[in-house]
């Protein structure tokens, strides 16, 4: 398989400097996300999209999406869902606001991609609590909770292990290598992220 | 009997939009939902206003300059929410960022900066400028038909009104309401656009029916 990662983008430019011009921009390729209809997916190990996704063209997308994750493909879908442009993706659930408790981030089951991040960097940025999730992307049968937000401790994070080998890892809120500059523990996150999805044969 | 205005919005897809069209009490104002990618003369005929949601992909905005510049010649109503680039695809629009500060408010007794530029404005009648407060990411070159409403002490305008006789409304902002209360983050930017999308309704009302 391809050893790049493709990001698709919806804005103008040439995508965030994470993946344009920084660390990651030998790995990544950033495609316009309207070019997706014609890019051929196989070339790809894992495809990012961001928070900012137009769903209404990613329901268009859905059937080439599901056969990319049925055929080993790796996904990585951030923001709330509103239109659910893969069978596994239900509408996205924000967390009735009672106090700062409802923010509260908690792990759940490990993840190399969580190894080492302290929870209070998620939970707050500079002393405000709200950047990492405000909700939740309710998770499918059979998938793996990596974190939880509120005291009922509603999925935040989860991955669901297709059986061909596919992955999909969902982030309910900001793109989750927002942090990737973060001053603490929050930036394990990305180069753990992109060590994993290297990581499939 | 009043005519009511018909006010077109465009949906960009994402989920800040989505949330924010179908937030029950703004939809009645979205009489006219355009999918960003659909955009084109016959979705807006017959409208009164179009209102460019923020964080609107520049890329699909910028295809059509020509159709922008034909509505407000058609004496129309334009308005464009922050972050989305209009000085690329609009005449006279001058756009400088300015740093974002997502925590000033943490600093006890802080000034966010913002004033109002025109307090006797009919808008000010349904928004204060509390809820105009959240951060703010750019200023304006003033053109010179517009009048500022909201102001950067100092620094520029965040929020004008640009009224050429008989060839259109243009108004414009940096901040981002939709992609906030969309996100359910931050109560001023609900309040924001609860004030705004009704002042908005009310101003294009045939004078003297409205009151404003």
């Amino acid at each position: 398989m391809s050893q790049k990662i493709a990001y698709f983008k919806n804005w103008i430019g040439n995508g965030p400097a994470l993946f344009a011009s920084g660390p990651f921009s030998d790995l990544v390729r950033v495609i316009p996300l309207y070019d997706l209809e014609k890019t051929d997916l196989s070339g790809y190990r894992a495809l990012l999209f961001s928070s900012n996704l137009d769903q209404r063209y990613a329901v268009t997308q859905r059937d080439r999406l599901e056969a990319y994750l049925e055929a080993g493909g790796q996904m990585v879908c951030n923001g709330h869902i509103v239109r659910p442009f893969l069978r596994f993706l239900r509408l996205y659930e924000v967390a009735p606001y009672q106090n700062v408790e409802t923010l509260r981030i908690h792990p759940a089951m490990p993840h190399p991609i969580f190894a080492g991040v302290d929870y209070e960097d998620l939970t707050f940025r500079r002393g405000v609590a709200g950047f990492y999730s405000r909700g939740s992307n309710p998770v499918p049968e059979g998938a793996e909770v990596l974190s939880t937000i509120s005291p009922q401790r509603l999925p935040v994070d989860w991955l669901l292990n297709l059986p061909g080998g596919g992955r999909l890892l969902v982030h309910s809120g900001n793109d989750i290598w927002m942090h990737a500059n973060d001053d603490n523990s929050a930036s394990r996150i990305t180069p753990q992220l992109m060590n994993w999805l290297q990581e499939a044969v | 009997m009043s005519t009511q205005p018909l006010i077109a919005v465009l949906d960009n897809g994402t989920y800040f939009h989505h949330r924010t069209l179908h937030t029950p009490e703004f939809a009645p104002y979205f009489n006219r939902v355009i999918y960003a990618r659909e955009l084109d003369a016959a979705a807006l005929a017959d409208c009164d206003a179009l209102i460019v949601l923020d964080r609107t992909n520049p890329e699909l905005l910028m295809r059509h300059r020509q159709l922008f510049a034909d509505f407000l010649a058609a004496d129309k109503t334009l308005v464009v929410l922050g972050e989305s680039n209009p000085e690329l695809w609009l005449d006279g629009v001058e756009s400088t960022p300015c740093p974002t500060n997502f925590w000033w408010w943490l600093t006890p007794g802080a000034d966010s900066g913002l004033r109002l530029a025109a307090p006797e404005h009919p808008l000010f009648r349904y928004i204060t400028l509390a809820d105009a407060t959240w951060h703010q990411h750019a200023t304006f070159r003033l053109p010179p038909c517009a009048q500022s409403l909201v102001d950067i002490a100092d620094t520029g305008s965040i929020l004008y009104e640009e009224i050429r006789p008989g060839a259109g409304r243009l108004i414009v902002t940096s901040l981002d309401p939709a992609y906030h209360h969309g996100s359910y983050f931050m109560p001023a930017t609900t309040r924001f656009l609860r004030g705004f999308l009704s002042w908005l309704q009310a101003s294009l009302q045939p004078e003297g029916t409205a009151g404003v």
